[in-house]
């Protein structure tokens, strides 16, 4: 077993199996490190807790619903304004957020009441809104509130609306993880099969485990209603309560983070049989297999042979711009979960980048096999990283950049490694096939910022240039590539717009009008 | 007309003003040098705390958790605070200051925080440490009760309480700052130092703006020392800006050890920030110097050029920390604004006997309003409905929307501000502060006039 024992963690032998080194000729069966375990305390991990994984991550993306804690206000308010799950609803998912701020006297006498008091003043501040999710915390679960209860006594009472209760406390699991299980089975149980849904297609897919980071979903669905399909749901970024009631009648559940989502597919197969198909959003090569994927299920390889032409002729010569000059960049992979194993090949394969290492907060040993299986030989793998862990790594290895969350990118910046932001991205979308061009603008802004390369400059010794009055990025980076090949090839920069979003909302798909009208 | 002091009527919170007590807590601990904090709960409590931090300060602050799992919360969980202590100090050498800081789930489960802190100075601390000087300091922050307000507040009398001791006096005076901004520090140090007075400043934040050095080695962390919070007890005097964040803590020198407490103003606006100099020169003796007569003319000079032209009149609501709320409005009012509504986010029982509160109820000559308990959806609400017409909102990021959303200008004052670059490194308190705050309600008002085409002309010539 490659173990790679950190420095820093000597003195914890329990880390010793959390991290390996894929070796040369390595595989699975000789080097996977061990993953979902209890965090050992006072590591300084980067792992959340199991309400965050519920509430946060799969929970709140949900478009038209009041999303409600039971608890103190600090769960609400931590949670609130930190991701980039945006709606085509003007966000009111992310605007608005509720907590029952239970006291003390609540948490001596309960706080059953209190929380039906908020349920009907919460739809009464919004009357618009007939749907609420009320989200279990670590407070509330100890003091046995009974959550399902008291919903059912208001949908009793108010019988428009419509209330989903996700028990899912701070503490139940190792990480955020155990609350992606909890929600996703909560949802199945409670809520799937209520609601019939209009099917106005023969093809008809929910997509799973996508949320809708800086718009990931809307350009994702974009290109199955171009193939003529129905999204009859997506779980759950720019998702709708009531559509993701109806999941049980589609007829395939795309898969896109299985990390956090595929507990649900594998439910909706046990019980609707429907079948579950696993796809990758990010990358020319694995999108276009996904989408002909999905094709070939329904018998639309066609259609979905003409986006991929269509897609791949207006941005491949962009994306190679950038490839061109990434080739080398050393990266630290360093997302939460399944990030992990959705770019550590494609990243290399398609912008040259290299691999150094790759490590997840709360991903389990699934996600590192196949990280591991997809990843370049020589990758550091860490699961469950801690502080000091991450900072060893970096000096070690060097990388130019790592793709990670906000607050280990600050990390990093004092370091003087650049940092990419892999939840909420910089400037994404980055699925897609115009996304995957901006992550690889993005990378390259990063790496060969001018400002980059004078933050490495002490002046109080080195020598100061005082020839160059500017640089620009090009000037470093084209130092190493073939100027005559690259001016001879028809690649060029990114010509997308800032937005690239919005204007997807209301467009008009004439394949679904027409399947609508024959199923009318 | 007069001002009323209202509680929310309705149950429960949309969108919050304030996090809960444990957040208070780490923020007052990443302010002491050598230490990190243990927060003792489930690992969001301590993730988001940090992203929190990291969103306002664009930098990383170091805490840890007890990483609280379901067996823990069911059988009790004060073996994870003695692992991790163990796993902390054993990783990080130079610590010294650890709090373990409670929350909402172990105070309920009962963890008896102290007793293991009694255990691990008997045990661990002696059988494995021995050499090295180590304070465990328990801080009971139950999420349940207060906010992140009392959080702070009790965090920095706790750790007051673990160190000051009784030596020499040594002619100092301590500054307990409240919760402030890296820029605010600053400000309040070049007054002091106008003043030539000595201070040990709780807590010494300037270095929350921290470089990014060639050697790629700085770290963003507060450098208030042990030795800074011991002789607390030797001063001369406790001026605590803050009645509600470090309050608590001048109170408990004055009645252990007799050092004189002065509790606020909060030094917003040029009436603050003299009664706040003149706290000084009482405590010290030492005579206000013509350079701060010239400092405060150049901010009269520029508010001067301001006020009665662009600022009179405005109607303004404010939300945010309690002592920045009431200091804010008090500098609107000198500025011939008409501070309508504040909100105080938590329910704090003493915000209806707080002097400067009676003294808007009682002097105030128009309609305002001021909301105990409160959360943004009050402010919004109002604006919804009609029943409030604003020219501008000042206060945190939190609020970014209800700004957006209604088309009102707004200043990002307060914490935390994500939505703005470099906020935390400019000053609101003292006359420098006093300057920033006018000159940014001007560009922002400048801003919206020209956004929305209302009289932007006017701006040919001021």
């Amino acid at each position: 077993m490659p173990y790679h024992e950190f420095k820093c963690s000597e003195c914890i032998p329990e880390r010793k199996k959390h991290a390996v080194v894929k070796g040369e000729g390595e595989d699975l069966t000789s080097c996977l490190p061990l993953g979902y375990l209890n965090t050992i305390p006072g590591t300084i991990s980067e792992r959340g807790c199991a309400f965050c994984g519920a509430k946060h991550v799969i929970g709140t993306p949900m478009k038209d619903v009041i999303h409600l804690c039971h608890g103190p206000v600090g769960c609400t308010y931590d949670t609130w304004q930190t991701k980039r799950y945006i709606s085509d609803n003007d966000n009111y998912q992310f605007k608005y957020t509720f907590a029952t701020d239970m006291k003390e006297k609540d948490i001596v006498f309960g706080a059953e009441k209190l929380l039906k008091q908020n349920i009907i003043d919460a739809f009464k501040a919004f009357p618009e809104i007939k749907r609420m999710s009320v989200y279990q915390t670590c407070a509330s679960a100890l003091i046995g509130d009974d959550i399902d209860a008291i919903a059912k006594e208001v949908m009793g009472e108010m019988p428009d609306v419509d209330i989903f209760v996700c028990n899912s406390p701070g503490f139940a699991g190792p990480s955020q993880s155990g609350g992606h299980h909890l929600i996703n089975i909560a949802w199945v149980n409670q809520k799937v099969g209520t609601f019939e849904p209009k099917i106005t297609s023969d093809y008809v897919i929910n997509y799973v485990g996508e949320y809708n980071i800086q718009g990931d979903q809307e350009v994702m669905v974009d290109y199955f209603r171009r193939m003529g399909i129905q999204v009859l749901s997506t779980f759950t970024g720019n998702g709708s309560y009531d559509d993701l009631r109806g999941m049980h009648r589609a007829d395939l559940n795309v898969l896109e983070c299985a990390r956090s989502a595929e507990y649900i597919c594998n439910e909706l197969r046990v019980r609707y049989g429907t079948p579950r198909m696993d796809i990758d959003g990010f990358g020319f090569k694995p999108l276009s297999e996904s989408l002909l994927k999905v094709g070939m299920f329904f018998g639309l390889e066609k259609e979905a042979q003409t986006i991929i032409d269509e897609e791949i002729a207006r941005w491949k010569p962009e994306f190679d711009w950038y490839a061109r000059r990434l080739k080398g960049v050393k990266v630290c992979l360093w997302p939460g979960g399944s990030k992990l194993w959705h770019w550590a090949h494609v990243i290399h394969d398609e912008m040259n980048v290299d691999v150094v290492s790759l490590y997840t907060k709360f991903g389990h040993q699934g996600d590192m096999e196949k990280g591991i299986a997809r990843c370049a030989e020589g990758a550091l793998a860490i699961d469950d990283p801690n502080e000091l862990e991450g900072i060893e790594a970096m000096k070690e290895l060097k990388p130019d950049i790592i793709l990670t969350g906000v607050r280990p990118g600050e990390v990093a910046k004092k370091m003087r490694v650049q940092y990419l932001n892999a939840h909420a991205y910089h400037n994404g979308p980055y699925k897609g096939f115009e996304g995957w061009v901006r992550f690889a603008r993005d990378i390259y802004n990063a790496v060969y910022s001018p400002i980059h390369q004078l933050s490495g400059l002490d002046i109080s010794k080195d020598e100061i240039d005082t020839d160059n009055r500017f640089m620009t990025r090009q000037m470093i980076s084209d130092v190493k590539i073939d100027t005559e090949a690259a001016e001879a090839s028809d690649e060029r920069e990114y010509t997308g717009d800032y937005d690239c979003v919005t204007k997807l909302r209301g467009k008009k798909y004439p394949k679904l009008e027409k399947e609508a009208l024959s199923i009318d | 007309m007069s001002c009323e002091l209202n509680k929310k009527e309705r149950a429960g919170v949309i969108n919050p003003i304030f996090t809960c007590q444990p957040a208070g807590a780490q923020y007052a601990s990443i302010g002491i040098e050598d230490c990190i904090g243990i927060v003792h709960g489930g690992q969001g409590c301590v993730m988001f705390v940090r992203l929190l931090f990291a969103q306002h300060f664009k930098d990383n602050f170091l805490l840890a958790s007890s990483s609280l799992h379901e067996d823990a919360a069911v059988l009790g969980g004060v073996h994870r605070v003695e692992k991790a202590v163990d796993v902390l100090l054993m990783r990080y050498p130079e610590v010294k200051v650890v709090p373990i800081i409670s929350t909402c789930s172990t105070e309920i489960i009962g963890d008896d925080i102290d007793g293991v802190v009694r255990k691990l100075n008997s045990g661990l601390l002696k059988e494995k440490y021995a050499d090295r000087e180590v304070h465990l300091i328990p801080i009971h922050t139950p999420s349940f009760k207060g906010s992140m307000i009392e959080g702070y507040d009790v965090a920095v009398k706790d750790f007051v309480k673990a160190f000051a001791k009784k030596e020499e006096p040594n002619g100092k005076i301590n500054l307990i700052t409240g919760w402030v901004n890296p820029g605010d520090v600053t400000a309040l140090k070049h007054l002091l130092s106008e003043m030539d007075v000595d201070a040990t400043v709780l807590f010494e934040i300037e270095s929350f703006d921290s470089p990014l050095m060639p050697d790629g080695e700085a770290v963003s962390h507060g450098s208030t020392t042990i030795e800074d919070m011991k002789s607390t007890a030797n001063a001369i005097g406790t001026i605590a800006l803050n009645r509600y964040e470090g309050g608590q803590a001048a109170n408990y020198l004055e009645k252990e050890f007799e050092i004189p407490a002065v509790i606020g103003p909060t030094p917003i606006g040029i009436r603050n920030t003299d009664a706040f100099l003149a706290n000084i020169k009482i405590m010290t003796g030492k005579p206000i110097p013509k350079s701060l007569v010239r400092e405060r003319g150049i901010a009269i000079d520029t508010m001067t050029d301001l006020i009665h032209m662009f600022f009179a009149d405005k109607k303004v609501a404010i939300y945010g920390n309690p002592d920045l709320v009431i200091g804010l409005a008090e500098f609107c009012l000198d500025l011939e604004m008409k501070p309508v509504l504040l909100l105080l986010g938590d329910d704090n029982k003493k915000y209806s006997k707080d002097p400067r509160i009676i003294e808007l109820q009682e002097k105030v000559e128009f309609e305002m309003e001021i909301v105990q308990n409160a959360d943004l959806w009050e402010l919004e609400n109002r604006i919804k409905t009609k029943d409030l017409d604003l020219d501008l909102i000042i206060g945190h990021s939190k609020g970014r929307f209800t700004s957006i959303d209604n088309d009102i200008p707004m200043l990002r004052v307060g914490f935390p501000v994500y939505d703005r670059a470099g906020y935390y490194r400019h000053p609101i308190v003292g006359y420098a502060g006093a300057i920033w705050l006018v000159e940014e309600m001007a560009n922002v008002l400048f801003t919206d006039m020209e956004y929305k085409k209302n009289k932007e002309w006017i701006l040919n010539v001021w």
